[in-house]
């Protein structure tokens, strides 16, 4: 383990931290606690570096990865929003290099990050009336078509 | 005169990333600018989805022509973090040596793609000239000069022999002479230090703060290499310096790829020199378990990063990639700020992005959503050409 790992563990202590191995710190929160503990990572740990966001379809919910880099260390900070209430509070105001992730998972996954400044499209074209690619249940137009 | 609103992009198909930049300006300098992507987009993570591992081994190499081995070495790196193989010594020195090489390859291109863009075309006849050392090392060893299709899921497909030891040392020499003759240009060339001295200043609290990667953040004095931090292949092993310069412009962008440079020839000699004996890949299951993992790698560019969720079959549950141009676009719009529309070419083409974003040029005015002028990149660049001559700079 290293220092900055010890450092960030004992910020973090009263929340269940997993390391999964050296360098990749993990952390599972509800979705209401995430401009809290946004604010202790940007506070308390000064934390600048947001990797990205990764986002994925796990059934009945979408979970949401921020992928954070401190001195070596990778902190992920997981959370969930159920499907039928996809909104999460955007993140752009303490990690302002999350404005273009933000928008991608809004693009491909349909999770709606309240309170960002810009919520167009990122990837898909503008006039794109096909639904969230990256979910489970998204099938491609031809399939689409060969089914009905 | 009243606001134009001036869109760059979006795309050239060829390239991996097309932009569009809507720049607004008031008369010659640049008030806002505005990101478009996606004008490419393949769907490559919903693809993965439906390939199997060895397939997608393919398909992500895939992702970029240019740093496509950065791509390929986090995707084995994911999948055999999750089936718990620790690859042979040999197999990693070997990769190590393709990382490096593509970095000499990526940054010798970028180097001559900076000059044609400021119309120094002379260094763009150079640097693409030496280019092709290297691309006929990364040819003699793997077979290919782009999507080397070396790695394979615990290990790497082709052995490096004696002759190629040799091979790439004499490599070595020839770009070590040529790196040291365009560190000179760097430094002392007037046609470059008039066109790239505290141009598209990027400070350091605001690469912090827009989470730049790569040599754009080396540039504002941000000590951030992922080959130091957060040691792979075998990197830790390996001896070499983190450049950074502090003047946070084009120039200081210049210099630390030209240095960048010295460092990736130091590590390949090391690499050559120390190559261990022993096996070269070891057999790895079809089926992936259960799990998560998390790799990032320093590409040509910066911080590669990919994330790979596995679900227990041979297929990947999810994938997810974040390249170096996309993480330094709010990096850009800040360095465009402020400036002349005469720099733009030059400012965009310092984060060494796709080109494609120049490709089409429409001119609106005062925000009018009313097309008015087309010009395309060429003429956007021989405009900034012709802007600077017309203040006594000569190409």
């Amino acid at each position: 383990m290293t220092t900055t790992e010890e450092l960030i563990l004992e910020v973090l202590k009263d929340l269940p931290v997993q390391m999964k191995r050296n360098h990749r710190l993990f952390l599972t929160i509800p979705r209401g606690d995430l401009i809290k503990t946004m604010n202790i990572l940007s506070s308390e740990l000064a934390i600048q570096h947001l990797s990205t966001i990764t986002a994925r379809d796990t059934g009945n919910e979408l979970e949401i990865l921020y992928h954070f880099f401190l001195k070596g260390v990778m902190i992920t900070i997981r959370t969930t929003c159920p499907k039928d209430d996809p909104t999460i509070e955007s993140i752009v105001k303490v990690f302002p290099s999350a404005i273009l992730y933000e928008r991608e998972i809004h693009d491909i996954l349909g999770i709606v990050p309240a309170g960002h400044p810009d919520l167009r499209r990122l990837i898909l074209p503008d006039e794109w009336v096909g639904g969230y690619p990256l979910r489970k249940d998204w099938k491609q137009p031809a399939e689409q078509e060969a089914e009905e | 005169m009243g606001r134009v609103k001036l869109p760059i992009g979006p795309q050239h198909p060829a390239l991996k990333e097309p932009e569009n930049f809507t720049i607004t300006l008031d008369g010659e300098r640049v008030v806002d600018v505005d990101i478009r992507i996606g004008y490419t987009h393949r769907g490559i993570e919903k693809l993965m989805e439906s390939r199997t591992y060895t397939q997608n081994l393919y398909l992500v190499e895939r992702i970029c022509g240019i740093c496509s081995y950065a791509h390929v070495e986090n995707f084995t790196q994911n999948v055999e973090e999750i089936l718990g193989l620790q690859i042979p010594k040999r197999a990693e020195y070997i990769r190590t040596l393709f990382l490096e090489l593509e970095r000499l390859h990526s940054h010798f291109l970028w180097l001559g793609v900076a000059g044609h863009e400021i119309g120094f075309d002379t260094l763009f006849m150079y640097t693409w000239q030496d280019r092709e050392v290297v691309q006929d090392l990364l040819e003699m060893i793997s077979g290919n000069r782009v999507n080397y299709a070396m790695n394979a899921i615990g290990g790497v497909r082709r052995d490096v022999s004696q002759e190629h030891r040799k091979k790439v040392l004499e490599g070595m020499d020839y770009l070590e002479k040529r790196a040291a003759y365009y560190k000179e240009v760097a430094i002392n060339e007037k046609t470059i230090l008039a066109r790239a001295e505290n141009v598209g200043i990027l400070k350091p609290k605001d690469a912090l703060r827009l989470a730049a990667v790569g040599p754009t953040a080396r540039a504002s004095g941000v000590t951030v290499d992922i080959r130091k931090d957060d040691p792979y292949a075998s990197y830790l092993d390996t001896p070499f310096e983190v450049i950074t310069t502090n003047t946070n412009d084009v120039l200081g962008r210049v210099v630390v790829r030209v240095l960048e440079v010295f460092e990736s020839i130091k590590i390949i000699r090391y690499l050559m020199e120390h190559l261990p004996e022993g096996e070269i890949l070891m057999k790895a299951p079809r089926k992936v378990p259960e799990g998560e993992s998390i790799s990032h790698t320093e590409a040509p560019r910066g911080e590669d990063f990919h994330y790979l969720r596995s679900n227990g079959t041979e297929k990947p549950e999810r994938y997810k990639v974040r390249t170096p141009t996309l993480a330094n676009l709010p990096a850009v719009a800040e360095m465009l700020k402020e400036t002349y529309l005469a720099d733009v070419p030059i400012i965009i083409a310092a984060i060494d992005p796709c080109m494609g974003c120049m490709d089409r040029v429409l001119l609106v005015k005062d925000g009018e959503e009313k097309p008015g002028e087309i010009i395309d990149a060429e003429q956007l660049r021989r405009y900034s050409i012709k802007w600077y001559e017309e203040r006594g700079w000569k190409a």
